[in-house]
């Protein structure tokens, strides 16, 4: 599969340190999954605005990492929390978040194996 | 270049430590990342020059944080870095007091780093500013103002007394005694001394343009009003202005003036628009002003009104041993300036400068001891290093003490210089005989 991630913004800002751009792997792979399991319960717990406000958080890593499949849907997700607006969508979205960030992990894992 | 500190308080730790790589790039930044509010406010006594602030954080929110800053540091630039791109938060926090608002898009790191360069910028400038005010406040401290005399004494409880309060001051005093400077120690040791102090000399601007230096101008007013132009009474709002040279002024602005006083609001020409003034006004003049009122070219009603604290500077031939102070004053501070050692000051020199009267006062000691000091040799002033240019040779002459036999051979020997030896003209002009001339060349007592 081909890499659903981009880590040319990273890599420009590291000006060439790889260590930098590693490190920055790193810091994802330990906080973001924490980050989705959480969103996860708080939507299963029914607590939108936490959950908006999780995405709220995500949304500047997803850019960072250039994980453009779904740089729309952390947006979206972050708004419909924030409005309290669970419609049928919404769950997709988490899902699809999820699943999208799994895989993100995988490649990153083995970028760093 | 000096370290700036940079507080970022981010509690995404992967956007924290994306901001703490880019801005210490620049290693003349020390950045300290702080993953909440709390830990931030625990840590303003480090000093930071710069905060950039998350908006949503955990215990506190950014607003908050952003407030409680303000309370305490007021002057401290807190940039707001926020996910949202949201135009009424945005103002609400400028308005709050935030320096600047940045959307973490592709564009928040170049937005940081240019915040960071331009903060770094205006704190330099202000650390600059506040150095320069300093100076300028300890060079026209009252200690800096020379003399021990009576007279000059009489004139630092005056100018202590006038720095305390904001009464107008009325100066007066021979040319070259320093009333400039006098006003400048009022002024930089007033409450109003981070203030600006405007100094206008009616002498040296046009009858015709001075009521709008004065008082400003709207674009158009009058031929060549290009531009709209704001008088120096409302540069000087807030501080001090200062009117050197007032009984220059001509009877028609002198009307004008007691209006603006009378009534602490001005008009720019061509407006309608009145504008309220606050400056403290002082006033100098060479003139003798209460005679310029009787003589007609004064008004009473302005002199009255202007008059407030009058402060006589005293010339400097009735200062006493305050010349050989200022003397060794002005010849220390131009060696030191010009990197030239000590330079002394021989007794004979000292007796020449206490004979002199002293027409051009401080002004003309200072160009005298200064060009004396240049020159110089061996480091010490010598009587003939010393030449007074403001008055003829003759009154030079008559301070040498000699006698009256010298003194005719001098006046002589003077006038055939002038009249390029012609025997004749000379003889004319002091009335002896062409004889006397020819005999005392004769004898050598004169150079032809």
């Amino acid at each position: 599969m081909s890499k659903i991630y981009d880590l040319s913004q990273l890599e420009e800002l590291a000006g060439g340190s790889m260590d930098f751009v590693m490190s920055m792997v790193d810091t994802f792979l330990e906080h973001t999954p924490q980050q989705i399991q959480e969103l996860q319960d708080q939507y299963n717990d029914g607590n939108l605005v936490q959950v908006g406000a999780i995405a709220h958080k995500i949304k500047p890593n997803i850019d960072l990492f250039g994980i453009t499949p779904i740089t729309t849907t952390v947006r979206s997700i972050e708004n419909k929390g924030k409005a309290e607006q669970d419609d049928a969508e919404l769950k997709e979205e988490i899902e699809k978040l999820r699943e999208t960030l799994e895989v993100v992990f995988d490649q990153l894992r083995e970028l760093r194996a | 270049m000096e370290i700036l500190k940079i507080f970022v308080v981010e509690d995404n730790e992967l956007y924290a430590k994306m901001m703490h790589h880019h801005l210490s790039l620049n290693p003349d930044n020390e950045v300290k990342v702080f993953h909440d509010g709390k830990q931030c406010l625990d840590n303003l006594h480090l000093k930071p020059g710069v905060i950039f602030l998350d908006y949503s954080l955990p215990n506190f929110t950014g607003i908050d944080v952003l407030r409680r800053i303000k309370q305490s540091h007021p002057d401290l630039p807190v940039v707001i870095v926020s996910g949202q791109e949201d135009v009424s938060t945005a103002v609400e926090l400028l308005r709050e007091g935030a320096y600047d608002y940045i959307v973490k898009d592709e564009n928040a790191k170049d937005r940081m780093w240019k915040a960071t360069n331009n903060i770094r910028e205006n704190t330099e400038l202000r650390q600059e500013l506040d150095r320069l005010r300093e100076e300028v406040t300890s060079k026209y401290d009252f200690s800096n103002i020379k003399g021990n005399s009576p007279a000059i004494k009489r004139v630092f409880k005056l100018i202590e007394k006038a720095a305390r309060t904001n009464i107008t001051v009325s100066i007066t005093g021979e040319t070259g005694t320093g009333k400039e400077l006098v006003a400048k120690a009022i002024h930089y040791n007033s409450i109003n001394n981070n203030k600006p102090l405007i100094a206008v000399n009616i002498a040296a601007i046009p009858k015709d343009l001075l009521e709008s230096e004065l008082f400003g101008h709207e674009k158009g007013a009058f031929t060549g009003a290009l531009n709209k132009r704001v008088g120096k009474f409302e540069e000087a709002s807030g501080g001090t202005i200062f009117l050197d040279e007032i009984g220059e002024m001509d009877t028609q602005l002198q009307a004008k003036l007691l209006r603006v006083l009378q009534e602490k609001e001005v008009t720019r020409i061509g407006s309608n628009q009145v504008i309220k003034i606050n400056a403290r006004i002082l006033v100098a003049t060479h003139r003798n002003l209460a005679e310029e009122v009787k003589k007609g070219n004064f008004r009473e009603d302005l002199y009255y009104r202007l008059l407030g604290l009058p402060i006589e500077l005293p010339p400097l031939r009735d200062r006493g041993n305050d010349i050989i102070l200022l003397a060794k004053h002005f010849v220390d501070a131009f060696a030191k300036e010009n990197r030239m050692g000590k330079v002394g000051l021989s007794s004979d020199a000292q007796k020449k400068l206490q004979s002199y009267h002293w027409p051009g006062n401080v002004r003309e000691l200072k160009a005298v001891v200064e060009l004396a000091a240049v020159l110089a040799d061996e480091g010490q002033i010598e009587g003939e290093d010393i030449s007074f240019n403001s008055t003829s040779s003759v009154n030079e002459m008559l301070l040498e003490e000699t006698t009256l036999k010298e003194y005719n051979r001098k006046i002589i020997q003077h006038f055939l210089d002038r009249y390029d030896k012609n025997v004749v003209q000379v003889a004319k002009k002091l009335e002896i005989g062409k004889s006397t001339i020819y005999r005392m060349v004769q004898n050598n007592e004169l150079d032809i």
